[in-house]
Order: structure tokens, then sequence, then C-alpha cells
């Protein structure tokens, strides 16, 4: 009997689960295991710092501190929420028209193209360091230049001023990814029917009316794509943030991974640093949701 | 015999060494059943022993001196280092784990009371309890500056280890700007009193307004403002000046009434944050690191800073300022001559495999001639006789280290005591980025700290 035949008949006698067994054990050893492990953890009071907090069962007492009784959690979730709009939205914006730009305008597409992915390919640790010494109060170079144009005060400091500082870190985040939305939407593009856009030229279409009526609804799904892996990935974002501010000053930079790490490996509150863990997949888990929804709903209600 | 050693030293240096060596060689060979390294470690010879400490200047003193110990012993010595929070986060984990990776640690002593309180630790007594493991010569109670073996070692009422370093935090100036005829006499007439070392911190923000000269890029001062444990050490020296404390308790080990919004606390805040105006822009991401390398390029006329850090910038090969430094006790105020101590601590671990041969290297290390090298190489001894010894005394900064050592207040280190810290970073944070005025900072810290540490810590001051 053939090899083939022999692999044919174990599959019908069922035993084609059995080749999924590596990938699953990995699956909950690394994802599930850990994820329900915080839940749990989420619901005890274990800390390695406290005495006597070894993890005794508390219900939801940490749930309703951090709802009730944690000011700071809630101006992080602040923080955080005008973070992730604020540079996925300028990402979007920004990247669709540099998309649309060497799509249509720009020969050397592929040249431009690499130039355009330099940031994306640099490790965050290395954007954050980079970015600390351009912005550096006394001999930063962005610093000189914007005093120089007379457009920055000589006594303030861009990461030193709690009203800016948002901002600038925003404008980091944005400078590193914008270019990975361009290259998908660019891909989007390249991917596009010619046709059904030809023939919409010939019947009078308008530029505007072309990118409002057929390349964007035709883009739908790699917009939603692209949008989703961002938020996520904004929601996320510890390390850059982490090194140009630590947070600060005061807490005008603290997301919310930041502030977590605090509560884990800072005060060793595990217990409530899981809450905390948890309550931040959650928000990513219904922003998804609800992001999701919202793109299918208007694709279909387009279609209908 | 090492007291004696520093005395011979000062006198006649050349016949003190020769009297050290012979009397070592003497010890060496002496009678049978007194103690000796050699004998002592002889059940522990091929055993390695880990420890993990602070990158810093002691340590990598530390790690040039064990070689003696283990060419003498046959134990093998090896130290990690790690950036401040990464030593204290990696001894949280091994603790935690109970994996026993360290013989001995090197932490902060702010983490003491959360190692005890969790059993992580081994009293000290056992081991010096022990006659073959203890050298009958080695009298902590004798040769460590009892208050800071206290402050730095002890929890309770019971030693947990011996100091590592005793980290104070001083003035540094540059005085080769201070004796400038010309920059006296431009001071005089504008101050109307001569220029002098700040005694006082009125003297300390004049000469911070009058040094400020942004189109130079020279500065009066730099704070370190940065969201950072260096904000909050920093801004202790201020505190206690000004008569304020976080909490009223006679000992770090003690929790008491919270007393951190008080009016001499507030007063402090509001004064350290004037100093905003005569610090470099980017004062308010400074931290330890940043502050000494403004001051090694010659960009700032003064500030507060640690002890460990001076020896860097007296090194002529990394610092455009060393030979034109001066240093002093920090300047007074309401609370008199003040101090803001923090030591590192030897501690071994209750989950160590090589608890003994540990206390052997700790021991050695705490001996005279060990405790002389690392201090001469950028340590800060707990002992008064390597401050005592000449070369010591030649150096520039050992008087601000000695007179400061000598009026070191006790922080808390109950187990709570890092998050206390955590809680006031972020509120000096607050308060010097002007979110919050420094009533409302301190207010706010009181209010967490009170959350923290519960019945055993009622506010003193009321909350605006």
């Amino acid at each position: 009997m053939s090899v083939r035949k022999r692999v044919d008949r174990l599959l019908d006698k069922g035993v084609g689960p059995l080749f999924l067994a590596p990938s699953v054990l990995l699956l909950v050893v690394l994802l599930l295991g850990p994820f329900i492990y915080m839940v749990v953890l989420s619901f005890t009071d274990l800390s390695y710092a406290l005495p006597g907090r070894d993890g005794n069962f508390l219900g939801f007492d940490n749930y309703r501190r951090l709802m009730r009784d944690d000011p700071v959690f809630w101006e992080s979730f602040r923080t955080t929420l005008t973070f992730v709009f604020g540079v996925v939205s300028t990402e979007f914006v920004l990247g669709f028209a540099l998309a649309s730009l060497l799509f249509h305008q720009i020969q050397r597409r592929r040249f431009v193209l690499t130039l355009l992915l330099i940031p994306m390919m640099l490790a965050p640790v290395t954007v954050g360091l980079m970015w600390k010494l351009m912005l550096q109060g006394e001999f930063g170079m962005l610093t000189h230049y914007l005093r120089a144009a007379g457009l920055l005060d000589p006594q303030t400091a861009l990461l030193g001023d709690h009203r800016l500082v948002l901002w600038i870190v925003m404008l980091v985040d944005v400078w590193e990814w914008t270019p990975f939305v361009t290259l998908v939407i660019l891909a989007g593009l390249l991917s596009l029917p010619r046709e059904p856009f030809e023939a919409a030229i010939m019947d009078g279409a308008r530029p505007w009316q072309v990118f409002r009526d057929m390349t964007v609804p035709l883009l739908r799904p790699i917009l939603a794509l692209v949008a989703l892996l961002r938020g996520i990935d904004a929601f996320k974002e510890f390390d850059k943030v982490f090194i140009l501010t630590g947070g600060g000053p005061g807490n005008a930079t603290e997301l919310l991974s930041i502030y977590t790490w605090r509560i884990n490996f800072r005060n060793w509150d595990l217990g409530y640093g899981a809450t905390s863990a948890f309550m931040v997949y959650l928000v990513v888990l219904i922003l998804c949701a609800v992001f999701y929804k919202a793109i299918y709903w208007r694709a279909g209600g387009g279609q209908g | 015999m090492k007291n004696e050693n520093r005395m011979t030293f000062g006198r006649l240096p050349r016949v003190a060494a020769a009297a050290t060596v012979v009397l070592g060689l003497i010890a060496s060979a002496g009678p049978a059943g007194a103690w000796s390294l050699e004998e002592a470690s002889a059940p522990y010879k091929g055993t390695t022993i880990r420890t993990i400490g602070e990158a810093l200047p002691p340590l990598e003193a530390m790690d040039k001196l064990k070689h003696i110990f283990e060419e003498r012993t046959g134990i093998t010595v090896v130290i990690e280092m790690y950036e401040h929070s990464e030593a204290v986060n990696k001894v949280m984990l091994d603790l935690n784990s109970k994996r026993g990776r360290y013989d001995f640690i090197l932490q902060p002593h702010r983490e003491l009371g959360r190692f005890v309180a969790n059993g992580h630790l081994t009293p000290i007594e056992k081991f010096m309890d022990d006659p073959k493991l203890r050298d009958p010569g080695f009298k902590p109670e004798d040769v460590l500056y009892q208050g800071l073996w206290k402050e730095i070692s002890w929890y309770e009422g019971k030693p947990y280890g011996f100091p590592f370093t005793a980290l104070t935090m001083y003035l540094w100036y540059r005085d080769d700007l201070l004796q400038d005829p010309k920059e006296q006499a431009g001071f005089k007439a504008k101050f109307g009193y001569d220029m002098q070392v700040p005694a006082t911190w009125e003297q300390y923000r004049d000469l911070a307004e009058w040094f400020t000269r942004p189109d130079e890029g020279f500065y009066g001062t730099a704070i370190q403002g940065r969201r950072h444990e260096a904000l909050w050490y920093e801004w202790l020296n201020f505190l206690y000046s000004f008569d304020g404390d976080m909490m009223e308790a006679s000992s770090g080990s003690e929790c008491g009434p919270i007393i951190v919004n008080s009016p001499a606390a507030v007063a402090s805040l509001d004064y350290y944050k004037s100093l905003i105006e005569y610090s470099p822009s980017d004062t308010l991401n400074y931290f330890w690191d940043d502050v000494m390398v403004a001051m090694q390029q010659g960009k700032v006329f003064e500030l507060i800073m640690w002890n460990d850090a001076t020896y860097a910038v007296e090194d002529p090969s990394q610092s455009t300022v060393s030979g034109k430094m001066g240093f002093d006790i920090v300047p007074q105020g309401d609370g008199g001559k003040v101090g803001q101590v923090e030591g590192w601590t030897y501690l071994i671990p209750e989950y160590a495999t090589n608890q003994e041969a540990a206390f052997l290297f700790i021991q050695w290390m705490m001996e005279f001639d060990q405790q002389l090298e690392q201090h001469m190489n950028g340590g800060a001894s707990a002992r008064p006789d390597v401050y005592g010894h000449p070369t010591v005394q030649e150096i520039t900064y050992s008087k601000a280290s000695m007179d400061t050592n000598a009026v070191a207040i006790a922080k808390p280190t109950i187990p709570e005591s890092p998050e206390i810290t955590e809680i006031l970073v972020l509120e000096l944070s607050n308060a010097l980025a002007g979110k919050k005025s420094s009533q409302q900072a301190l207010d706010d810290a009181a209010v967490s700290m009170g959350k923290l540490l519960g019945d055993c810590a009622p506010l003193k001051f009321p909350v605006m």
C-alpha cells in the first residue's frame, strides 16, 4: 500500500485532529494558559511586596477598586484613547495620501518606498532614543531649529512641557508607523482591477467621485485591517513612550500599558496589576468588535 | 588591628604599610586554632558564589578586588552588574521564585522591609554567631558608623547585613567660579552680600540666579525633575532641610502619622519648584545621570548630587571641571544640618545555596583594606576609619561625605516604602510640571499614602 493511501486511511479513521495537537499545545501553553492565569490572578490579592498577600481570593474587589477608586487608571485610560485615536487617524490620512501619491504620481516607486519604510524597520527602542536626542532641550537638533525659527520658547523643552508632550509623543508614533499604513494601502491600490476605474472615467466620473465611490469601497477590507492592526498596536504602545518620557511629566503620557507595568513591576501588586491588564484586554476586544461591526455594517448597507 | 593600621598610616605611611604586611604574615601563620580566612573557607573551596548590584564604581571596585579573595579561598565570585531599577527587579523576581540564584545581593535599603516581611532574608546574626565563620577581629559595632549601619542594614532592631555603600547627597558647586573676583564683585553689587558657599537656601537660589546665563549655555543649577526615583531622592534633601518629613516615626521600620503635606513640606516643594527657572530647559527630563553630565560638561554652577557620582566629576579623563569643584553639606533651612542617606546593603537571601561562603566574602569586603580600596575607587564606606585615612582626607569630597553621614535622617523602609516612593514621584512630577500646586500634589500624595498604609498612618494635616 502506498504512503498516500495509508495517510488517507488514517485520515478516514479520524486521526486528522491529532496533527493539530502540536499547534494547539503551543497555543494553550503560550497564550491560553497565561491568559487564564491572568484572569484568575485578577481576583486575588497576590503581591510580591506586601506580606500576607499570598493570592487570597478577593472576588470583584480589584475590579471595584479599579472602576471606582483609581483616578490614575482613568486618567491613563483617557490619555491612551487620545493617543490611539490621534495616531491612528493621522497615520490613516497621511498613509492614504502618500499611497495615492505613490500610486498615481511617482515613477520610481520602489526607490521612494524603500526610503519611506526606514522608520518602520527601526526597533521602537531605537526610535525612542533617536527622538529623545533630537528633542533634547539643550542640544537637540529639532529643539535648536524650532528655537531658531522662533517657534519654541528658550525655557521650554518639548518633552518637559505637560501640555505639549503627549502631542510630541504622538508625532513620533506617526513618523514611525505612517510608512506601514502607506505600504498596505499602496498594496491594496495596486491590487484593484483597472477596468471599473477606466469605465467610470469613460462615463465622466470626476476624480473625487472615483475616489469616494470606487476606491474607498473597494479598499474597505484593507482599510479595516490596517486600522485594526494599528489600533491594537497603538493601544499596546510602551517602549517608545517609556524611553521618551517614562510616562511623565506627572502622568501626562502615562498610557495604560505603562500604568499596568508600574503596578506590576514597580509596586509588585500582581493581583491588581492583572485586573488592570485584563481591563486593557477587554477594552481592546470591545473596540475591535465595535470597529469590525461598523465596517461590515456599512459594507452591507452599501451593497443593499 | 585595622584601626591601628589607620593611625599608623596617618603618621608614617611606609612603615605602617610594612607593619601591616608583617602583621598579616604573623596572623596567617598564627597559633593553631586562631581564626583565618583560609581555614574558614576551606569547606567551601571550589564553590561559586553569585551576586548582583548596580553598575557603578563601587561595584566595579569590588569586581577588581575579588580576585584576592578568590586566590586566598578558592571560592569563585561572580558579579552581575545592572542599571539601578534592573538590579532591583531581578532580585525581586529571584527572591519570589525562591530559586536562590544569588548567594548574596546588593540592594538599596528602601527595599529592606518588603524583603524581611516576606521572609526572604537570613539575619546576619546566624553567621556572626558562628565562630567558624566570624573573624573575631571583625567588630561592626565598633568599626561602622552605627547610625548608618542601623539605617541601612537593620530592620525592626535586627541586623540583616552590612552597608555596601553609604550613599548621601550633598552640594556640588564650581569653586573656581566662586573664587573669581569678577564674579564676586558682580554678585555683591546685585545681592548686597559676599559670594560664598551657600549656607542657606536663599543664598543657594541667589547663586543659581546669578549664574544663570542661557545665552552662554550656562545655568545656575539643574534639578532631577524626570518622573523617576531620582526626583524623590533629591526632593528629600529640601524636605528634611525645611524641617519636613514623610511620616512621623522614630525608625525606618515603623509606621506613623503622615506629614508629607505639612506646611514645611509644601514650602520645600514650592522652593524646589522655584529652581526650575535657573535650570536647563530640559531639567524636567533629567535624572541623576543627566545632571552629572551637565556638571561634567561645565554647564551648571551648583546642584545637589550623590557622593558615589563625585568620583566621576573629579576624574579628569571624563570631566571638564575636574579640580574646579567644591563640595559641602546641603544648605540649611529650619531643619538645620541634615543629610539624605540611601545605602546599598549586603544581604543574604534565605534561599541562597552558598550562604556561608557569601558571608565570608562580605566579611572580607568589610575589612579596612578592602573598604579603603573601594572608597578610593568611587565607593562610599560606612567605616569612619576609612574617612580618617590621610589619602581619603585628600579627596575633595571627603569632608562633605563625613558631615552628611553624621546628620543622616532615617527614611521609611517598611514593606510599603517603595510604593510610597512611587506615589511621591508621581505627585512631585505633577507639581514640577505645573499640573498641580505644591499643596494639591502633596495633599494627593498624603491621601494615597493613607490608603496604602491604613490605620497605622493617619493624616496629621487636613487635606485642602
